[in-house]
């Protein structure tokens, strides 16, 4: 039996209600091993329901007190957590039957899976199946932020509470510290700008008031007041001078203001695209560092959208909002000091319809925007349709489908129809009102400003600069709130780039990684359990010891775990528990770049990237003499195929290597994993894709390949296999034969009925062949 | 028996083709149990077990929803483990009554997935949605990232929301929601 001491953890704390109801079995708090608190009660509904485990039983303990199971933990012949529709079951197989024991939500699934396994693992160490006690080693994953209880974006992302919006704005900022210089001047042209934008109104008051009226001699009454330049053109004689010289004034303002735009706008180009390329390229470069767990939790899509989608709204912002931004705020608080300067009381009537515009914008532009949103979202789902039908025209055609596909592409097209008319037609009767409020304000202006003029205590010039002031003033206001949306969408962007830039790399660096530029080859598994989601472990406890050099083949069915067992010897991922070594170092604490830069793979979907074959062969060696590049090619008997392409070794080989065969992509990846030179080798399914006579081939080239390096192979047809030292059976996650082909045969196991099955499949097919003869 | 099952298979696919094509060899036909040969019944321990009349009795017997979304309650499948099906039950309202309550006790437990009956309410946080809804399970509370990613529209009106922790709750249509509840999940989405 085990010893509770070091056997015992608690997951949840144990409520009184619980100990009570023990205590009536007779059972002490000290002899409670563990509690486990479920979401989920018997009858199915929300509640709650405790696991308990002690040295002599198991049972469970309802909100109510009550204890639905009690069973004798001898009786208990396995235990495990099973996965149903959105939710887990603890199942018990007892000497009476099948229990179904507990039930709880997704929620709960890691703990029970843990317990699971656990009780399972001691269970067999109990009838000696396993020789060591399993370990109590549970670790809740990280979902929640520590200092503020949110959940977080995923394991690897920072709590979005705790990172403010301001600082992101700050953080953008940081990027551009490299040009500080420039950015000054940017923020200086913007104000110069702004200010000499104000000046023309005034321009055009001096014109009316003191050139143009003055010879009607409308003499203003007295307490208007009159700037001291106001004064000196009224002294200009004759007018026809004084008008050129403030029309020429005008021109060369206007002349000046257009040389500030051209300067901040090309300023602003200049900075945005510098400071969004370095964002990219820091974004792009930690993607390339995180582990692959990261890219397992969200879609390529997703990705890669995080690198050009958000970066490019951030740029965009950047780029026209921000300054648009700037440019518009200063000058509506110019323009209003302006306006009360000239007349603070006809100023106080253009606010009246200022909450009206910003009140009706808003609520005018989030409608707008949401149906706008629907409405994208239809033309998306067309696009989907089209995509679909396109894409499978010939299944189309072929089950001569032609009318129902018009018809779904019609049904979506009549939806995009409907929701772009509603849109547009929300704009359409709103958007004038808006323009009304606007105009009402101009209305106000020209009625109380008139009666002024009229009655001599304001002049005519005043008015109309009074005029072109307002339209001035009004113009952000009807913009302002989408400016806000689209600046908080922006930083909701940047957030999300820096989501990625904070998020953990695969590796960190922390001065104790071991660096092993000369690995020889060992490759050593003790008790390693590892699964993608901790709580539904896919690896059980492997016990694998390879010597430097040696050729593994791994067996089993689709889904036993032979690949996730590669990924874990290329360290995409690491164990659970257990041990995973090479060279007797701990695969975990082994320098990363020496680690890959000795590991070879030969996948069954070999990837090419776009370039030519020579690029491709030489990936990772980029500097390699083209005979290096040949020996590689002709080893991977690959260069009898190349020779004959009209580029030879120059031949591009387009996206995903498009224009080879699927064995011409083979061989070069297998001429790639050759010149890499790697230690240890992976085969994976490398030879499943291609013909037999292909397969022949690359089979030569494979055994030239696999000379000396650890090599880890999997294959599905057996007889690929035959050149392995080893074979190791792996059966629903665990290792249960290890041995050479004729020791595995003799046992007439796992590996001998696989073998047998596809002896009677190849007989079959050859029947069949003698047949079609 | 077995031609019985065959004659009733016909009766219900469409293209009575198909199973005259494959009925030579029993493995490729799908077998339709008929309701009134079958017993579900449980064990001193709870297991479910079923019996056939006449032909066999399984210790524990498995059930799943061939369609669990669009028809739940029809086209039951009934198997003895993962990868043996025993057959297929169509309309599980012919077996006799405690045989219902076994089968409706047992889809209960295979099949979490709560339904949302009602919103309180939708709260935002960081791009954090905090929903609090009622369930035929109870009233729950749960948190979701972001929403595009998870919620899942089902044309024309099925919604599936997925929580932090990996629940999923069924809206199977969001029209019929009343009003209040309709309106908490418009303002999000």
């Amino acid at each position: 039996m085990s010893t509770p001491e070091t056997q015992t953890g608690t997951l949840d704390p144990i409520p009184d209600l619980v100990e009570e109801t023990l205590k009536k079995l007779d059972i002490r708090p000290e002899q409670i091993r563990f509690a486990v608190q479920s979401d989920v009660n018997s009858s199915g509904s929300y509640g709650e329901e405790w696991f308990v485990l002690t040295d002599a039983a198991i049972f469970t303990v309802t909100g109510e007190g009550v204890v639905p199971h009690y069973i004798p933990y001898k009786n208990v012949l396995g235990i495990r957590a099973e996965i149903v529709v959105d939710a887990g079951l603890l199942v018990l197989e007892t000497q009476e039957g099948t229990v179904d024991l507990i039930r709880y939500s997704n929620g709960c699934a890691a703990k029970f899976g843990f317990v699971a396994r656990f009780i399972g693992d001691e269970i067999e160490f109990r009838n000696g199946k396993r020789d060591e006690a399993p370990i109590w080693d549970y670790k809740p994953e990280e979902q929640f932020c520590q200092s503020c209880d949110l959940p977080l974006p995923d394991e690897f992302s920072p709590c979005p509470a705790c990172t403010k919006k301001h600082k992101v704005m700050l953080r953008i900022l940081s990027y551009m510290k490299p040009y500080r210089g420039r950015a000054i001047l940017f923020v200086t042209f913007v104000i110069i700008g702004t200010v000499i934008s104000l000046v023309p109104p005034y321009f055009s008051r001096i014109l009316i008031d003191d050139i143009l009226v003055l010879n009607e001699a409308a003499a203003p009454a007295e307490g208007v007041n009159r700037t001291a330049l106001e004064e000196i053109f009224r002294s200009i004689q004759p007018l026809g001078l004084a008008l050129t010289i403030v029309v020429a004034t005008l021109l060369g303002i206007h002349i000046i203001r257009e040389i500030f735009t051209i300067f901040r706008l090309r300023l602003g180009a200049w900075l945005t695209f510098r400071v969004a390329a370095n964002i990219r390229s820091h974004v792009y470069k930690h993607l390339h560092n995180l582990s692959i767990r990261f890219f397992d939790k969200r879609k390529t899509g997703t990705v890669i959208s995080h690198i050009t989608e958000d970066s490019e709204r951030l740029q965009d912002f950047m780029l026209e909002g921000l300054s648009f931004l700037a440019v518009e705020l200063l000058l509506f608080f110019g323009i209003g000091a302006a306006l009360f300067w000239m007349n603070w009381r006809l100023a106080c009537f253009i606010l009246i319809p200022i909450p009206i515009i910003v009140f009706g914008a808003r609520w005018f532009w989030k409608k707008v925007r949401s149906l706008w949103h629907r409405a994208w979202r239809r033309r998306s789902k067309l696009f989907d349709v089209v995509n679909d039908s396109v894409s499978g025209i010939r299944v189309v055609r072929a089950f001569g489908q032609q009318r129902s596909e018009v018809d779904r592409f019609g049904e979506a097209n009549v939806d995009v129809r409907e929701y772009e008319t509603n849109a547009e037609l929300i704009w359409a009767t709103y958007y004038p009102p808006l323009m009304f409020a606007v105009q009402l304000g101009t209305l106000i202006v020209w009625y109380v400003g008139g009666l002024d003029v009229i009655a001599g205590t304001m002049t005519l010039g005043t008015l109309m600069a009074f005029h072109a002031y307002l339209g001035m003033f009004y113009e952000p206001l009807r913009y302002i709130s989408p400016l806000i949306n689209w600046a908080s969408r922006s930083m909701t962007a940047a957030e999300r780039l820096f989501e990625v830039i904070d998020s953990q790399p695969e590796q960190l660096d922390d001065g104790t990684l071991k660096a092993m530029p000369n690995i020889a080859g060992e490759v050593r598994f003790h008790n390693m359990t590892f699964g993608y989601d901790s709580h539904k472990p896919v690896l059980r406890d492997i016990n694998l010891h390879v010597k430097p050099g040696e050729m593994i083949g791994l067996v089993g069915h689709s889904g036993a775990g032979k690949s996730t067992l590669i990924n874990l010897i290329c360290r995409f991922y690491t164990p659970d528990s257990g041990l995973l070594e090479v060279d007797g170092e701990d695969i975990k604490q082994i320098d990363l770049k020496d680690l890959r830069r000795q590991i070879g793979v030969v996948l069954q979907e070999p990837y090419l990237f776009s370039g030519t074959i020579a690029e491709n062969i030489a990936y990772a060696q980029p500097n390699t003499s083209m005979e290096d590049i040949i020996t590689a090619a002709k080893a991977a008997n690959a260069h009898e195929f190349i020779v004959k392409f009209p580029d030879g070794y120059d031949t591009e080989v387009g996206e995903r290597g498009g224009r080879l065969s699927g064995g011409e992509r083979q061989r070069i990846s297998i001429a790639r994993a050759i010149l890499h030179n790697p230690r240890i080798l992976i085969l994976d399914e490398a030879t499943s894709s291609v013909d037999v006579e292909t397969e022949k081939k690359i089979q030569q080239a494979i055994d030239r390949l696999v000379q000396n390096r650890t090599t880890f192979a999997i294959a599905h047809r057996l007889s690929t296999l035959r050149n392995a030292d080893r074979l190791f059976v792996i059966e629903k996650g665990k290792g249960v034969e290890c041995g050479s082909h004729e020791e595995l045969m003799a046992k007439q196991g796992i590996y001998y009925k696989l073998v047998e099955t596809q002896r009677e499949a190849a007989n079959v097919r050859a029947d069949a062949q003698v047949v079609e003869r | 028996m077995q031609n019985e099952n065959i004659e009733k298979q016909e009766t219900l696919a469409a293209a009575p083709t198909v199973s005259s094509a494959l009925s030579e060899s029993d493995n490729y036909t799908p077998r339709y149990l008929d309701p009134a040969d079958l017993k579900l019944t449980r064990s001193e321990v709870g297991t479910p077990r079923l019996e056939i009349r006449k032909e066999a009795c399984y210790l524990r017997v498995m059930v799943r929803r061939l369609m669990p979304l669009s028809n739940p309650n029809q086209y039951i499948s009934l198997a003895a483990d993962e990868d043996t099906e025993i057959g297929i039950v169509v309309n599980p309202s012919e077996l006799d009554s405690e045989s219902q309550e076994i089968l409706q006790e047992e889809l209960d437990k295979r099949y979490f997935t709560p339904t949302i009956r009602k919103v309180y309410r939708v709260k935002e946080q960081f791009g954090i949605h905090e929903w609090e809804v009622e369930t035929e399970r109870g009233r729950v509370t749960f948190s979701v990232r972001g929403l595009n990613q998870n919620i899942k529209q089902v044309p024309p009106a099925r919604l599936f929301v997925t929580d932090v922790r990996g629940n999923r709750y069924d809206i199977p249509d969001y029209r019929e929601l009343d009003a209040e509840s309709y309106l908490q999940i418009q303002r999000h989405l």
